[in-house]
């Protein structure tokens, strides 16, 4: 794509002061969004995919900080921060105020849904009322048209007797329907950009298909872009153009989908399709990825996915990949391409520990890796 | 419920060794006159008898009439008193309340600076202090030694102008009320501000977290309107439940905040009453707590319903 992008992401670290330490969630990442496309985010809970999201919209709030990184959108700076050596952050001159970010971005441009229907709308309002007052906040229409603006998206997102339904409390309302709900309020105020955390994955199958049928319909209506947070390879292959992979707060592997998934080059994203369980398959035969995901704080040396990854050599310890280029179009951060030129061939390759992590042969005992 | 507070009550009472008649009469006094007493207060008779007899009356309305106090109907007697401490009670918990919720509510947006530590360093004394040290020390600076507020008597605010010394007409009856009302408003204040605070903030902290409120600022909703309706509202249950539950400390409060500021109320009411073993009157104000409690939590739950739409009396969904 030459034209530019709709959404730029650089450099973006959002850190958390928590009293055992600091938490880089989302440590130096980078992405661009295009127009029309659909990106996905990819990664394990925790990876930090929530608060990458955030970031972008500028809502992270105390203990978190987002300490340095640029962001643009259409033109927009809505974020241009940096740190001094003395740890203090810089904001440059251009970048949107909080009233710019609210009275042209959020909503307006770049719309959220969020992971969780039954939590994410306020129990105390109803529906309409909540869905008027988004519209009211973004587009100049009078209270009696908004209303009659939100009754209309109520329709078109499926939600049967809308104007009945208008009244009722979002406790009245099943995970599907809210989730309905929560997508009118991304349309109500027609951005270019929708951001949607994992807005399935609380909902049961069937019901997920209809939401993810009605966002295909509405793509084409619209021509949004969308980016697509969730850890489900499944929805992945159906409805994203491109894809991002995060691993604890850092992208590993930046690929179109068809590459992903068939000239995967990064291990932590091979061992993320495996777990994807395959109807013809018992449960039995399901590969989850060995070992857990290391928490932020404890991050490990090296390349970050070193004590999981089957791939990983003594250079992984201690050699940082960043992301670069492996193929056309396709990004990834490991040591074992020769882009690297860290000499992991020569690297004696790491064995697995009593705890299931990778260590050095020599610092394990007698028979040394099980199963 | 009622009824239960009532038969609780009445047995309590008669299970306190000692005799009212005697204790009113003083020692020395001959038997037939505190028979004669006796059977006019219907101690005479039987327990099961006195209690049936209680209870008819109760349901009239009739609690009886006081010993200590010659015969005046109990029911005279507190609501003669009930003013006084209602308005204790109230200008205390809209001191509470004003002062507390919003502090609550700006200490949790402002979490972990300066503004909170402070506020919760006052909640936390607040709430570890006895509240008649609170009143005797309030009375010993500003009284004694600053004279500048009074520390004994309460003014009720509808008094006639020729019962109030140094009051010509009702706009300065007013104000001697508001006058006399200060030190034991903040006696019996600071404990509910300080409980109140403390729930107000930490339930405002909890649904500042919540993603309906993440969503309402990533649609450009303002901070304030954020804070003042989005989250307010939700955060006020658990500060209700709290309120209501104030309300029963606060009675037990004024009795001592009564006692500390010379007041006569229900506090120090029953205080004479349990001196004097007063049957009637120890039944009539602990059954008038009792309906005070209840009422508190028919207020709380009343006002639950109304602030969250998912609770609805009467069943079902609407
Ligand atoms: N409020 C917070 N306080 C401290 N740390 C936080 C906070 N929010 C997030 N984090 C840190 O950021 C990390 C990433 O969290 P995030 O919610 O972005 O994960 P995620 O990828 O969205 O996971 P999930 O799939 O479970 O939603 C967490 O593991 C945690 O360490
Ligand atoms: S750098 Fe090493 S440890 Fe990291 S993914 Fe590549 S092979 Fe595995
Ligand atoms: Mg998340």
């Amino acid at each position: 794509m030459t034209q530019d992008p709709l959404l730029s992401v650089q450099n973006v670290t959002t850190q958390f002061v928590t009293e055992e330490g600091i938490v880089r969630a989302v440590d130096d990442l980078s992405f661009d969004v295009h127009r029309g496309e659909t990106l996905g985010l990819v990664g394990e809970s925790g990876a930090g995919k929530s608060v990458a999201i955030r970031s972008i919209m500028r809502l992270i709030s105390s203990p978190g900080e987002i300490v340095s990184g640029t962001i643009t959108y259409k033109g927009h700076v809505i974020l241009d921060r940096s740190q001094g050596p003395d740890g203090e952050v810089r904001d440059g001159e251009a970048m949107l105020s909080e009233a710019e970010m609210r009275s042209k971005i959020r909503g307006r441009e770049i719309a959220l849904i969020f992971q969780d229907p039954m939590e994410s709308l306020n129990p105390v309002f109803t529906i309409g009322s909540q869905l008027r007052e988004f519209i009211e906040i973004n587009r100049d229409l009078s209270n009696a048209e908004a209303k009659a603006e939100a009754i209309e998206l109520l329709r078109e997102v499926g939600i049967p007797e809308a104007e009945s339904r208008y009244h009722e409390y979002p406790h009245q309302f099943s995970g599907g329907m809210r989730q309905r709900v929560l997508i009118a309020m991304a349309l109500a105020c027609k951005p270019d950009l929708i951001i949607a955390d994992e807005p399935t994955t609380a909902l049961d199958v069937t019901v997920e298909g209809q939401i993810l049928d009605l966002i295909e319909q509405l793509k084409t209506e619209y021509e949004t872009s969308f980016i697509w947070v969730t850890h489900d390879m499944g929805v992945v292959a159906e409805i994203c153009d491109r894809v991002n992979v995060m691993y604890l707060g850092e992208l590993i592997e930046q690929a179109p989908v068809d590459e992903l998934f068939h000239e995967t080059k990064h291990p932590y994203t091979e061992a993320l399709l495996r777990s994807i369980p395959k109807p013809h398959e018992t449960t039995g035969e399901f590969d989850p990825i060995r070992g857990i995901m290391p928490d932020g704080m404890n991050a490990p040396s090296g390349c970050r996915f070193h004590p999981r990854c089957p791939d990983a050599r003594e250079v992984c310890m201690s050699v940082h990949p960043d992301l670069r280029e492996i193929d056309d179009g396709q990004n990834a951060a490991c040591l074992k391409y020769d882009v690297f030129d860290a000499d992991y061939d020569d690297s004696p390759p790491l064995v697995v520990d009593e705890n299931g992590e990778r260590v050095p042969a020599e610092t394990v005992e007698s028979v040394g890796g099980d199963d | 419920m009622l009824i239960g507070i009532a038969t609780i009550t009445f047995l309590l009472v008669n299970a306190m060794p000692g005799d009212p008649v005697r204790i009113m009469l003083g020692p020395g006094t001959d038997q037939a006159t505190i028979d004669a007493v006796q059977s006019r207060y219907g101690l005479d008779q039987p327990l099961y008898e006195r209690y049936f007899n209680y209870m008819a009356g109760v349901a009239q309305g009739d609690l009886g009439n006081s010993i200590h106090y010659n015969g005046v109907p109990v029911t005279e007697k507190i609501l003669e008193r009930l003013p006084v401490t209602l308005l204790l009670v109230a200008s205390s918990f809209t001191l509470a309340i004003s002062m507390a919720v919003p502090l609550g509510a700006i200490a949790a947006r402002r979490q972990n600076k300066a503004t909170d530590h402070v506020s919760r360093i006052i909640a936390l004394i607040g709430v570890s202090t006895p509240s008649f040290w609170i009143g005797l020390m309030l009375i010993i600076v500003f009284a004694y030694q600053l004279n500048v507020f009074p520390s004994s008597g309460l003014i009720m605010p509808w008094a006639h102008p020729s019962d109030v010394p140094q009051a010509a007409n009702r706009i300065e009856v007013l104000g001697s009320s508001l006058y006399h009302l200060v030190l034991p408003t903040i006696t019996l204040g600071t404990l509910q501000t300080a409980a109140i605070m403390r729930i107000q903030r930490s339930s405002m902290l909890e649904v500042l977290n919540r993603d309906y409120i993440t969503l309402a600022q990533a649609y450009g909703v303002s901070s304030r309107t954020v804070l003042r309706k989005h989250a307010l509202r939700n955060a006020q249950l658990p500060v209700v439940t709290i309120i209501g539950i104030q309300l029963t400390t606060a009675l037990g409060g004024a009795v001592l905040t009564e006692t500390v500021f010379s007041i006569n109320g229900m506090g120090t009411l029953i205080i004479t009453a349990v001196e004097s073993q007063d049957y009637p009157l120890i039944m009539g104000v602990t059954l008038f707590f009792g309906v005070i409690f209840v009422v508190g939590v028919l207020i709380t739950d009343l006002l639950y319903a109304y602030l969250d739409p998912r609770i609805t009396y009467g069943g079902g969904d609407h």
